[in-house]
């Protein structure tokens, strides 16, 4: 029982935890349990970021069986931190919803939906950890279930409709990625990642073709559930009619799971060194470029509040393909580092804005003039995060844009420069006039209650994710070199 | 033409999924679709385990004596696809689910003629 077991203790803890709070009648009992649960995944991802930052990566055999016949857990600099990150975010959408989600959802389903929360982290945290193929499929089913569960919990017409949208198009996501499976496990007889690797290092030559078609299956498939661009079209409807802590979850952590994996499967499953994996990278900067300035397009024209930040999201996710097809390890270091900004910054944004759609009553962008009087914390959190979206120095958001940039000129392509620039001012085309309305414009209700509001269950957590976001921006140097350390 | 009649229960395989995947895509009744993920989840299925199977040998069940490796197919394949039967089956009950819903809601199954309802919900407002 030392910190190498606590990945595996990690994911079974939010399982049995998640299992037992849906035993109990009342709704606070299955959330303290819920709450317990995050609290335990962030203090032993804490102490799991600090062992492998001092002594490296380590395997850990689930159930001691070694590699070729049990399950391996791999756990680097990259996956503590994303483990990190996911449990804080986690906890801290799980403390704002303790007031929120009784306005949002039927009072007996309250406990349905943190049951699914758990299910949903310790499947992330599966998928991350994991470096075995199969064991990854799994746990990308749990989490999409799970998700879906999340989003349907809201029980009006728009959810069902969402949710059908993103769980037929999921299916189709993880149909592709199995038979993607199936082909690699027809030429290499493994499911282990590392030893996978290892045979098809040795026979590329004979199964060329093979290696292509797997690899198109697992970008097809993982992209539609990491929201790569043309096969985006599930994201909005979802993301913007689920309640507000799950939309800071789906939007904020689930996604970036998946592309993480993707990550794995190209790095250390497949392996850059393959000409047939290469092709992709280009794929990957064309579908990135667009991404980012059709979505950023795609949010301006949106009248809904939420709507708009979940066509941010696209074009986000945009920013991390982009640096991931850049093709080399500095690209994807900061792709990783846009991640972090992108899952602080955009939990912000979907908290502050389910506590303005609540206040308001009223889901709609023009609705939304004078609000920063009633709520001056939120907004202001609000205002920060979408400073961090421009790329406004100083917050994570211009770190990982600016070296983008800066990335993509050492390839002498100044077109793809460009792209990443104004997608950055695109980004203040639609943020911007929000700010503008909730603090500068008067609202058309009478002046009486224009009175601050305060709810410390939303606040704290708001400000908390704020001060995060500003730290992560101050010391992006040392988050990086962790990140560059564990290659 | 010689690899395909060797491998044919992939090829097969490989048809049914384009089969089950055009069918999900293309057709707008939500029953159809969920029908056409499972034609193509079972696909999936045959194609594994289609990679475990070795002429003349026997199943994996030892019932007298065991008669060394090279007498059994390889049982990986098939023990994976229990897993994957039990995914498909739990998305396939959470669709008919969802359908269900939406039967409820909107009276219909079509999907085309559901966005049309959307459509005109979202113009009274």
């Amino acid at each position: 029982m030392g910190i190498n077991s606590f990945p595996l203790l990690m994911i079974l803890i939010s399982y049995i935890l998640g299992f037992l709070g849906i035993l109990f009648y009342k709704n606070n009992i299955s959330r303290a349990i819920s709450t317990i649960t995050s609290i335990i995944l962030v203090i032993l991802s804490g102490f799991l970021l600090k062992y492998t930052i001092s002594n490296g990566e380590f395997i850990y055999n689930a159930g001691h069986y070694t590699a070729p016949w049990g399950i391996e857990l791999l756990i680097g600099n990259t996956e503590a931190v994303f483990a990190f990150l996911f449990s804080i975010i986690f906890f801290i959408v799980n403390w704002y919803s303790f007031d929120s989600l009784k306005k949002e959802i039927e009072y007996k389903r309250i406990k349905i939906y943190y049951f699914l929360t758990n299910i949903l982290i310790g499947s992330l945290l599966g998928v991350i950890f994991t470096n075995d193929i199969f064991n990854s499929y799994v746990f990308i089913e749990i989490g999409t279930l799970a998700s879906c569960g999340i989003i349907v919990i809201k029980n009006k017409r728009d959810n069902f409709l969402a949710t059908l949208k993103y769980l037929v198009l999921s299916s189709l996501g993880s149909g592709l990625f199995l038979m993607g499976i199936a082909f690699l496990f027809s030429i290499t007889g493994n499911l282990n990642m590392s030893a996978i690797h290892r045979e098809v290092m040795n026979n590329h030559n004979t199964y060329t073709q093979v290696i292509l078609v797997s690899t198109a299956l697992f970008t097809i498939g993982l992209g539609i559930k990491s929201a790569l661009f043309p096969v985006h079209t599930w994201l909005p409807d979802g993301h913007s009619s689920a309640p507000t802590t799950s939309s800071a979850l789906l939007s904020g952590l689930v996604i970036k799971a998946f592309f993480y994996l993707y990550v794995k499967i190209i790095y250390r499953t497949l392996g850059v060194e393959l000409l047939e994996v290469q092709y992709i990278f280009k794929v990957l900067l064309v579908l990135g470029s667009l991404g980012m300035i059709m979505g950023s397009i795609l949010a301006i024209t949106q009248s809904e509040l939420k709507r708009t930040i979940a066509y941010s999201t696209i074009a986000q996710m945009g920013y991390v393909f982009f640096g991931m097809g850049l093709g080399n390890k500095i690209g994807l270091v900061f792709a990783y580092y846009h991640i972090i900004a992108h899952a602080l910054a955009k939990s912000i944004l979907f908290l502050s804005a389910g506590a303005i759609v609540n206040e308001n009553g009223n889901k709609y962008i023009n609705r939304v003039n004078g609000i920063g009087k009633r709520l001056p914390i939120e907004l202001f959190a609000f205002t920060l995060a979408s400073l961090s979206m421009v790329g406004i120095p100083m917050l994570p958001g211009f770190v990982s844009k600016w070296n983008l940039a800066s990335e993509a000129a050492k390839t002498n392509s100044y077109f793809l420069v460009a792209i990443v620039l104004i997608s950055g001012l695109l980004n203040a085309f639609y943020y911007f006039p929000i700010v503008v309305r909730a603090f500068f414009m008067d609202s058309e209700k009478e002046k009486s209650d224009t009175k601050p509001l305060f709810n410390i269950n939303r606040a704290l957590p708001i400000i908390l994710l704020s001060i995060g976001l500003v730290y992560v921006g101050i010391n992006s140097e040392k988050i990086i070199n962790i990140f560059l350390s564990g290659f | 033409m010689g690899n395909i009649m060797n491998n044919y229960v992939e090829t097969g395989a490989i048809i049914l999924f384009g089969i089950g995947f055009g069918i999900m895509l293309i057709n707008n009744n939500l029953i159809r679709k969920i029908i056409g993920m499972n034609i193509m989840d079972t696909s999936i299925f045959l194609f594994f385990i289609a990679k475990g199977y070795m002429p003349n040998k026997e199943a994996p069940l030892i019932l007298d004596e065991y008669k060394g490796v090279d007498a059994y197919i390889n049982p990986i394949p098939t023990s994976l696809m229990l897993t994957g039967i039990v995914v498909a089956i739990s998305m396939t009950a959470f669709l008919l689910a969802l359908t269900l819903k939406i039967y409820q809601e909107y009276g219909t199954i079509e999907l085309d003629e559901i966005i049309k309802l959307k459509g005109e919900s979202h113009g009274h407002k």
